[in-house]
This record gives structure tokens, sequence and C-alpha cells, in this order.
């Protein structure tokens, strides 16, 4: 029953194998499934697959630790001041806005095409959403829960650790949440336009050769690993962190 | 002191003031780190010169051609979007055998994200505007299926039975049961669905091409006019923070506060 969720895409594939056959579509148009696959083990044989994923996984992990590093910090010293948080919720939201895509023509201005550039889009898709979201978790701790802590004698690192964060824990994983989702559709387009590797780029590059072959395979890989990012980590982690903080709403 | 605090007060009862003060600070620093001349004023011009560009670009009529462009675009996207996404939802909230059948399915295809369609869309409609509207539907669509379906489950079946037993007929129970009690989580997706199809719609317009917003940036970038990409991105920010704070969060609190899920504290 686990892998009752396989049996609609297997019919899925039956389908399609089906209508290609049926209607004996162009590949051009659309290719069969035997073709798919012999495009996926080719890629994988001649390592081009490997080295698109890690290129595009790269960048990924080190413009979203780069932002939550900065992002967390920064969103819990905002929140903590309601005066402050209220000042910067304006900005942040403007920014986070315009997070991701909007930046690719600048980046690529700025950093030249490549790593620099697309990681640039990673961070900040990641950045702006992350720091709100911290900074209204923060800002919707209720102000007696932190004046009781202070009473019992908290101290500015044990409010921080047991209060503040713990406290706006949910509201940050959310974010990272959405701002993941953000930056995987910025990575994909930005590599459309500002790279020679990755998976947007294999994509892209597929397209000049009319290989759609390529170009759907390199869909179900995306396909295929933001679901895994999003069901093997960040579900977990969302539901781990509402549950265990047990959905608070301040009565 | 007296005054500082009557100041503040003003400034915190205003909200039109409250949004905007905060960009003045952001502004000011934007102009002096432009005319200190830390980068080169080709990377980094000032606020006047965006401005300027924003005069310039007015009166030339691109700007306001090329805004209306991305936002019909959107419009009629979204618009096919959710005439598509709320049926849909609906069906596979209360079928029980058309969510074992799509659900998987649409899970995938909402994975896959819009932007991964391009390459091939454009090799089936080419350069032009149906592969832009293409990507902009896709990307409403899955948010507002999805969030639909989550809503019609939310709804109690006792609420459905009390109906049923009233004599309701099924189209009215959809309509006066399910529907009203889906309602916020239909328009959470709505809302979910605009904000990821206005990303959609500005990469697809760098990458296809021929008006709009995102065209505008883009076409500015390969003549290395940063001035004009930073007035797009301004541009950007200022309409979506306007649709969202003005129609969007409005509506949500509405609904939500009507149907009641939000005890309001403090």
């Amino acid at each position: 029953m686990r892998f009752g969720f396989l049996a609609p895409l297997v019919l899925l594939l039956v389908l399609w194998e089906g209508v290609v056959r049926a209607f004996d579509v162009s590949p051009r148009v659309f290719p069969g499934v035997e073709a798919v696959a012999l495009a996926g083990l080719d890629s994988i044989r001649d390592g081009s697959l490997p080295r698109h994923v890690a290129g595009s996984f790269a960048r990924v992990v080190v413009g979203t630790v780069l932002a939550l590093v900065t992002a967390i910090p920064l969103g819990v010293a905002m929140g903590v001041s309601p005066a402050v948080s209220s000042f910067f919720t304006p900005l942040l939201r403007f920014f986070s806005v315009l997070a991701g895509i909007a930046w690719i023509p600048i980046a690529t201005l700025w950093f030249g095409y490549g790593f620099g550039a697309i990681t640039f889009v990673i961070f900040n898709a990641v950045f702006f959403v992350v720091t709100y979201n911290t900074l209204l978790g923060v800002a919707s701790i209720p102000l007696p829960l932190r004046h009781a802590a202070a009473a019992l004698g908290a101290g500015r690192w044990a409010m921080l650790t047991q209060v503040l964060l713990p406290g706006a824990l949910p509201n940050i994983v959310t974010g990272i949440r959405t701002g993941l989702g953000f930056a995987w559709r910025g990575l994909i387009a930005a590599e459309m336009i500002a790279t020679n590797v990755g998976l947007g780029y294999m994509l892209f590059l597929a397209r000049d050769f009319y290989r759609t072959e390529v170009i759907v395979f390199g869909m179900i890989v995306i396909g295929v690993l933001w679901l895994l990012i999003d069901r093997l980590l960040l579900a977990p982690l969302e539901r781990a962190t509402i549950e265990r903080w047990g959905m608070v709403r301040p009565a | 002191m007296n005054l500082i605090l009557k100041v503040w007060g003003f400034y915190a009862r205003s909200a039109a003031l409250r949004s905007i003060a905060p960009f003045i600070p952001v502004i000011a620093l934007w102009a002096i780190v432009a005319e200190s001349g830390m980068f080169p004023r080709v990377f980094f011009p000032g606020p006047a010169e965006v401005v300027s560009s924003f005069g310039s670009l007015v009166y030339k009529g691109i700007l306001p051609e090329y805004l209306e462009d991305s936002v019909v675009r959107l419009a009629v996207g979204a618009a096919a979007g959710l005439a598509l996404g709320i049926p849909l939802g609906v069906l596979v909230g209360l079928s029980s055998r058309a969510h074992a059948m799509l659900w998987p399915a649409l899970l995938f295809f909402q994975a896959i994200g819009d932007i991964a369609w391009l390459p091939i869309l454009l090799i089936w409609f080419g350069f032009g505007l149906t592969t832009v509207t293409f990507v902009i539907v896709y990307t409403v669509l899955f948010p507002v299926v999805l969030n639909t379906v989550l809503g019609v489950l939310s709804v109690p079946i006792v609420m459905h039975r009390a109906a049923q037993s009233l004599g309701a007929s099924h189209l009215r129970i959809v309509w006066e049961v399910v529907l009203p009690g889906a309602m916020p989580n239909i328009i959470t997706g709505v809302r979910n669905g605009l904000g990821y199809g206005w990303r959609a719609l500005i990469a697809a317009e760098m990458i296809v091409g021929t008006s709009g917003i995102g065209f505008l940036m883009f076409d500015a970038r390969r003549a290395g006019s940063v001035v004009e990409i930073l007035l797009g991105m301004i541009v950007l920010g200022l309409l979506w923070y306007v649709v969202d704070d003005w129609v969007l969060v409005p509506i949500e609190r509405v609904t939500v506060q009507r149907w009641g899920l939000v005890t309001r504290c403090g």
C-alpha cells in the first residue's frame, strides 16, 4: 500500500506511450517512453547527468546555507523589538516580492555568467523570505512569555535559545520551504540563461538540437529531485516543528 | 521628548506613511553609495538616474506598453488557471476515485515546475505569446488545485450529511457547503499561485522575450544598462506589492475572518 501512489504514475506512462504510438507523434514534438529512458541511460553513462545535477546542487546548497546563516540572526534581531520589526516589515515584503528570478539580469551583470550569479539569485530568493518569516515568527511570540522568561532570570542567551528561536521556529521552517521553492524555480530559469552546467542548461541545450527526449528526461529529473527535497527534507522538518510546537495559538 | 512622542504617534497611526517611510533611508543609502564611487557608476547607478530613465521610458511609451502586456498576460493566465483549477480541485476533493487517480500525478506535475516546461514549449509553440500564457496557466493551476483539494477535504463529512438530510441536491451541496467551506484554502491557493505565476511570467519574458517587464529588464541587460534593469525591478516590486497588499491580503483576511478560522488575539 505504501507504493499505491505509483499506480497512477504507471498509468500515466502507459497513456503517454499509447498516445505517442496511436497518433504516430513525431519525436521532434514528443518522444516515446523508450527514447526518454535511453536518453536517461545515455546521460548517466557519459557522466553528463551527474555533472549537471552536481552543478545545480552545489549552487543550491551554497546559496541556501549562506542565506540561512545570515537571514535567521538578522530576522531574530529585527523581530525582538516591535518598533524595529514594524519598521522593517514593508522593506522585507518588498524585497521578498522581488526574490529570485527578478535578480537574474542584474546578477549576471554584476557577477558575470556562471556560478556567482546563480548562487546570488538563490541566496536572495531564500534570504529575504526567511528573514521576513523569522521576523514575523519572533514578533508573534506573546510579550508575556518573554517577560515571564525575563522575570525567571533568563539571560540574553537563554532568552534567545529557549524562547525566541523555538517560538519562531515554525515560521522559520515555513520561510525555508517557501524560499527554497522560489530558489529552485529561480535556479532552473537562471541556468537556462546564464551558465554552461546544470539542469536548466541541460534542458535548454537540448532544445537547440530539438532533442525532446533529453528535455522530457530533464523535466522528470527536475520533478523527482524537487519531490525528494520536499518530501524527505522540508515536509518532515515542517511537520516535526509544527507538531512539536503543537501549532500553538496563544489564547 | 514630547515632540518625539507626538511624531512617533502620528507615524504609527498613518498606514501609508508606515509603509513608505522605511524606504527613505534605503534610498538615501543607495544614493550615498552610488555617489561615493565605491562601485563603478555604470554598474551601480544612483536613484536619480533611475528616476530620469523612468521619465524617459514613460515618455516614449515603452514602459506603459510593456507593463500592460505583462499585466494582461498575468490576468489572462490567472483567470484560465482559476477557471480550470477550482472545478478540478473540487472534483478531486469530492471523489475518492478521482483523488486516487489524479493526486500523485498532480503532485508530480507541480514538482516539475513551470519554468522547466519552457524548452519543450518553445519547440511546440515557438517564441511567442502561446508559450508565455501556457507557462502562467500551468503555474497558477497547481497551487489552486492542490489547495482547493485540501479545502474541500477539510469540510467535515457531517456537514455534507446534514445538508443532504435536509434535502439539498448534489449541486447545492457543492455550491453552499463545499465551496464556502473550502474558500479560505482556495484564496490561499490563489495567492500562492499568483505569486508563482508572477515569477514565472518574468522568467518566461526574459527567455522568450518579445515584450513585457521581464523582457525590458533582459533587453537592458544585453545593452548593459543597469539603470533600466533597476527600474524594471522597482516597477515589478511595487506592482506586486500593491496587488498583494490591496487586493489579495484583504480578500484573504476577509474570508479567513468571516469563516472564523483565526481567533484574533492582542
